[in-house]
């Protein structure tokens, strides 16, 4: 028994090799990623040092940009100086929309079962390795109050969900992954679809849309709440190549995602409200955002 | 464990920070290059049989790590890489640049594929294979291999002169 083991050491090792990760993906496939201690060990070793490489290129970065932007400073900080009017302009006319809906939602007895969330504002300081992998390292772990599934969003859009985290790191799985699906309300005909990854950075596809719902090229599809991991009305994409075959339930249409994911340096992630550090700005309270 | 597995090990992770950092900073979608697959086939055909097939299994499981999918998926496939590459070791030609951009380019698009049909099975995402990434993908680690493969080869040829007691086989 010894002598044939020694004799078959090489094929029965490669063949362990590859039966034992291949068991564990077998019966993981469903279920949701866990990181076990030495998972945790390794991104601790290796996110700190991806982030300083990527700090110290966005520090040299700005350095360069600061220059160049002095150059300009003048006519720029004009313009902005106007936009800064005009945004307070609009933000008065925003204030008074927020107070009057108040005032019909309270009319109207509605009470938003939503519970109080924060934005907590994560820098991204990596990619999956994997070139097939649809991830975003960002350095905000659980020690922040980061959970998994945690929406993540960005001023453009909703980004993806929180998949795997350790104390100050997370991974968040992007909303094109094959593995995401998000409920999704199109702003314009109020109509319900899924919007699901297809592993096309560029591109997403559009799900249970009824062929009867008057959905149109160019149509903008904001997050429907509910259940969900996002909040209600974050902008997803827009629908592009509509496609109502003769027969079927439903219509066919692909999404372009609000956010170019290959630019995104820095995203919001939505957490359980709790004390509130000064960096991290309410989003919606209990009546409502 | 000899200090060249560990020194193999270690390049392992600082080509999965260049991985992740590298695309992030460039801003690039497509042309991403698989450098763990690149030091899978290295080892596949100039470690020995047990050796090889552990340090494929390492840089699987690193990819696993960032990947949010179902862990030890890039595990398994890179054994099976391994396994495959050493079956067809006698065949393949690594000695130049452009061979070694043949061979990674090759075996990129075929773990791509392999990967799509294994993940879409098991996890019930469904078969999606992105034709342009895919082949971005293989470009980009195909440009790449020469590098990687020089890395590995001076990283050997120290051990070589050093004599086979400082670990190489």
């Amino acid at each position: 028994m010894g002598s044939i083991l020694k004799r078959f050491r090489e094929p029965i090792f490669v063949i362990a090799l590859l039966a034992v990760p291949f068991l564990l993906f077998f019966v993981r496939a469903k279920k949701g990623i866990e990181l076990n201690r030495v998972d945790r060990a390794l991104i601790a070793l290796l996110a700190p040092v991806e982030r300083t490489i990527t700090g110290t290129v966005f520090a040299v970065s700005d350095v360069f940009r600061g220059y160049l932007a002095l150059r300009g400073v003048g006519e720029e900080n004009l313009r902005l100086r106007r936009e800064g009017l005009r945004a307070r302009s609009l933000e008065q006319q925003v204030v008074e929309l927020r107070l009057e809906n108040d005032r019909l939602r309270h009319l109207l007895d509605y009470t938003d079962k939503q519970a109080p969330t924060r934005l907590l504002v994560a820098h991204v300081i990596a990619v999956g390795v994997s070139p097939h992998s649809h991830t975003l390292r960002i350095a905000r772990g659980f020690d922040d109050g980061v959970v998994k599934g945690a929406a993540v969003i960005s001023p453009d859009g909703i980004v993806g969900t929180v998949a795997q985290l350790t104390g100050g790191y997370a991974d968040v799985q992007l909303i094109v992954s094959p593995l995401s699906a998000v409920s999704a309300i199109s702003q314009r005909t109020r109509s319900r679809s899924t919007v699901k990854g297809t592993g096309d950075m560029a591109r997403a596809r559009l799900e249970y849309a009824p062929r009867t719902d008057d959905l149109q090229e160019g149509d903008v599809l904001v997050t429907a709440g509910g259940s969900g991991f996002f909040p209600q009305g974050l902008r997803i994409g827009r629908i592009t190549n509509v496609g109502k075959k003769p027969v079927g339930l439903f219509l066919t249409a692909e999404v372009i995602p609000a956010v170019d994911f290959a630019r995104l340096d820095e995203v919001e992630v939505v957490v359980a409200a709790a004390p509130q550090p000064a960096e991290q700005v309410p989003v919606a309270t209990g009546s409502g955002q | 464990m000899t200090l060249r597995i560990a020194l193999v090990i270690l390049v392992c992770m600082a080509l999965a920070v260049v991985e992740s950092v590298g695309p992030f900073l460039l801003h690039l979608r497509s042309v991403r290059a698989d450098l763990l697959l690149v030091v899978v086939l290295y080892v596949a055909l100039h470690d020995d049989v047990m050796e090889g097939a552990a340090l494929s299994a390492v840089a699987g499981y690193l990819s696993d790590l960032t990947s949010a999918t179902p862990a030890f998926l890039y595990t398994f496939l890179a054994v099976l890489t391994f396994v495959v590459i050493r079956l067809g070791g006698s065949a393949l030609k690594t000695e130049g640049g452009a061979q070694s951009a043949a061979v990674a380019f090759g075996a990129s698009l075929i773990h791509s594929l392999v990967a799509a049909l294994v993940f879409g099975f098991f996890t019930g995402a469904g078969f999606h294979l992105e034709i342009a990434t895919l082949l971005w993908s293989a470009v980009g680690t195909g440009i790449a291999a020469p590098l990687v493969f020089l890395i590995l080869r001076r990283l050997d040829a120290r051990f070589l002169s050093e004599g086979p007691a400082a670990g190489m086989r």
